[in-house]
């Protein structure tokens, strides 16, 4: 009850602080999903170059997120900088591996009669093979965009912005009353923001896949 | 070969081969080895042998699947061995075994594929589509809009072979296009393409391994060794009866004179009569017939003159006899006059009147078949082979 209270009481902070994190966490999607198709539709035909993608952005992912923010506050200063090319760098990983899978996993028969056909190789790329990836690749990015969704929280720790500010503000306070509402209710914001992510990308699927592979 | 160049004018040859060769990487042999060949307009020209002979390698070096290690390919005069293979690709069209519709667009759209990139526009595409569909006895308004899992195996070789006529190519390619087809429906869209072929006279280059579909098929017959050698290069007639050597003895296999029958199509034979009673005719009428005719049954023909039911003895003692649509069983064994004798056999066998019944294209009762016929087409061809190879020791004993 005296939870429920905190966050009628805060929710206007709530809500802001929801925005500034789905504009974080949308803007990183966006990057790493151009630069994860662009890095997958470069090497997904080649052995070495697509081995190495995937083994680097993989890396990304093994590094500790509080460590990667403290790493780029040198260069980027505090603030969203750093916060935005952390996620961008931990969202490759799932967009690239899956426009790798999704790409190599078109029947060949469909590419040989596309390209039997006349089409050219940028032709069978953009209206065949991409088109045929889409269901997994944007599989992907909603992977990307939950686990982007958790780690932008730590953000907070270089003033980045979000909901992380709550917990954050929660730990320095350990041991007093308000503490523990501050974590739950950040806690919670996270989750909220998680579904609605993920209920909008139910919608842009159905919505972006034709009908003929649905 | 049994073919020279020098007897044939070149306008009659749409696709030349030049000592085309093909060797893959790493590979010890060459794929196909120094093949010539030539490729009149407007047939049928099948590629058959065993597996890796190189029969498929050397068809998807026509429209440069494959790049030809050394060689030359020449299409309706032009070399085309070094021109740009996309818009070389349009100007051919392309059947494979797996189909390879595209399952993302409508089929409407999969047959619009090579009309949209030579660009035309977008009234003349919807036309052509509309015209192909129906080419290939396909409903527009009932399959245009529809995807591709929503078709059977036929229907999506059909939207296949419709496709592949989209720019409406002089040339076809097509890789066993028939191979992945249960053999009833395969046996249909054969005699469908035959009967298309006999409309669009393309030039096609069509690959099996199955020495029956060659038959079947082909205008001419490569039959191909190993690095696509051309053990024979003929007419199914020729290579029936006069075998160029043990490689193609064996390659035919036995049955030989069985297969012959592949070579005559019902509608080259004089169909047999059967008794007939319409429909709306009475029982008395059909009972009539029946007993004045030797037969064991009436075929009973609807009223638009299409076979409706075999009705027997039996059938008409039953009490009380209703219609004469209602009773009897339903023709199974019917074919078009394009199917071959072969096909006929294979459908009178199974048949319960050991007749096959012939219809024409829209279905109506032309007269039937039965092992007489085919009996007399197979005495009638074993003396013309003997006529022919009589003819072909007078020559060679005329020759100097």
């Amino acid at each position: 009850m005296e939870f429920l209270e905190f966050l009628v009481d805060r929710s206007d902070d709530m809500l802001e602080l929801g925005l500034q994190h789905a504009a974080l966490v949308g803007a990183a999607v966006v990057i790493a999903t151009i630069l994860g198709v662009a890095l997958g539709v470069a090497t997904y035909r080649t052995e070495r170059p697509r081995q190495i993608v995937l083994a680097i952005s993989g890396t990304f992912l093994t590094i500790p997120s509080f460590a990667l923010f403290i790493l780029l506050l040198g260069p980027l200063g505090l603030g969203w900088p750093p916060v935005l090319l952390a996620l961008v760098l931990y969202g490759l990983l799932p967009v690239v591996r899956n426009t790798i899978t999704g790409l190599r996993e078109v029947d060949p028969a469909i590419i040989e009669s596309a390209k039997g056909m006349g089409l050219s190789r940028r032709q069978r790329l953009m209206q065949i093979e991409l088109p045929l990836a889409w269901p997994v690749v944007i599989t992907g990015v909603r992977v990307t965009t939950l686990v982007l969704l958790g780690i932008a929280a730590i953000g907070a720790i270089v003033n980045g912005p979000g909901y992380g500010e709550l917990i954050f503000t929660g730990l320095a306070r350990v041991g007093t009353p308000v503490a523990v509402n501050l974590v739950l209710a950040g806690t919670l914001g996270v989750i909220v923001l998680a579904i609605l992510f993920d209920l909008l990308f139910h919608a842009v699927r159905r919505l972006t896949t034709s009908r003929g592979i649905r | 070969m049994t073919q020279t160049h020098d007897t044939r004018t070149d306008a009659d040859v749409m696709i030349r081969l030049e000592d085309l060769t093909k060797r893959f990487p790493g590979a010890q042999r060459n794929a196909v080895d120094g093949l010539t060949m030539d490729i009149r307009r407007g047939e049928i020209v099948v590629l058959v042998g065993p597996s890796g002979c190189g029969k498929t390698t050397t068809m998807k070096m026509i429209n440069r699947i494959i790049e030809p290690t050394s060689g030359r390919i020449i299409i309706d005069g032009e070399d085309v061995t070094r021109s740009d293979p996309d818009q070389l690709r349009r100007r051919i069209g392309y059947v494979i075994q797996q189909i390879g519709l595209f399952p993302h667009v409508t089929i409407g759209e999969n047959v619009a594929t090579v009309p949209r990139l030579l660009g035309w526009d977008a009234e003349r595409i919807r036309a052509r589509v509309d015209d192909l569909l129906r080419t290939v006895n396909m409903d527009p308004a009932e399959f245009r809009d529809r995807y591709p899992k929503q078709l059977s195996g036929g229907q999506q070789q059909r939207v296949g072979v419709a496709r592949a006529l989209g720019g409406d190519p002089q040339v076809m390619l097509m890789d066993e296009p028939f191979g992945a087809i249960d053999p009833i429906t395969r046996e249909r869209l054969q005699n469908e393409f035959l009967r298309l072929q006999s409309q669009v006279r393309k030039t096609i280059v069509f690959v099996t391994h199955d020495i029956d579909e060659a038959i079947k098929m082909g205008d001419r017959i490569a039959i191909l060794q190993e690095g696509s050698r051309i053990a024979q290069y003929d007419t199914p007639e020729k290579i029936l009866t006069a075998p160029a050597n043990d490689f193609v003895r064996d390659f035919i296999g036995g049955g030989a004179s069985l297969k012959r029958l592949s070579l005559t199509r019902v509608r080259d034979i004089e169909l047999s009569p059967w008794p007939t009673v319409g429909a709306g005719d009475s029982v008395d009428q059909a009972r009539a017939a029946l007993l004045s005719s030797q037969r064991s049954a009436v075929l009973v023909l609807d009223g638009a003159g299409r076979p409706a039911r075999w009705v027997g003895l039996d059938d008409l003692r039953h009490e009380p006899v209703r219609s004469l649509d209602e009773i009897g069983a339903v023709p199974q064994a019917v074919v078009e006059p394009q199917a071959t004798l072969s096909d006929a056999l294979n459908e009178l066998i199974a048949a319960r009147h050991a007749v096959t019944v012939v219809v024409d294209e829209s279905g109506r009762y032309r007269g039937v078949v039965d092992i007489d016929q085919i009996n007399q087409a197979i005495r009638s061809m074993r003396r013309s082979a003997v006529d022919e190879a009589r003819t072909d020791i007078t020559d060679a004993g005329a020759r100097p």
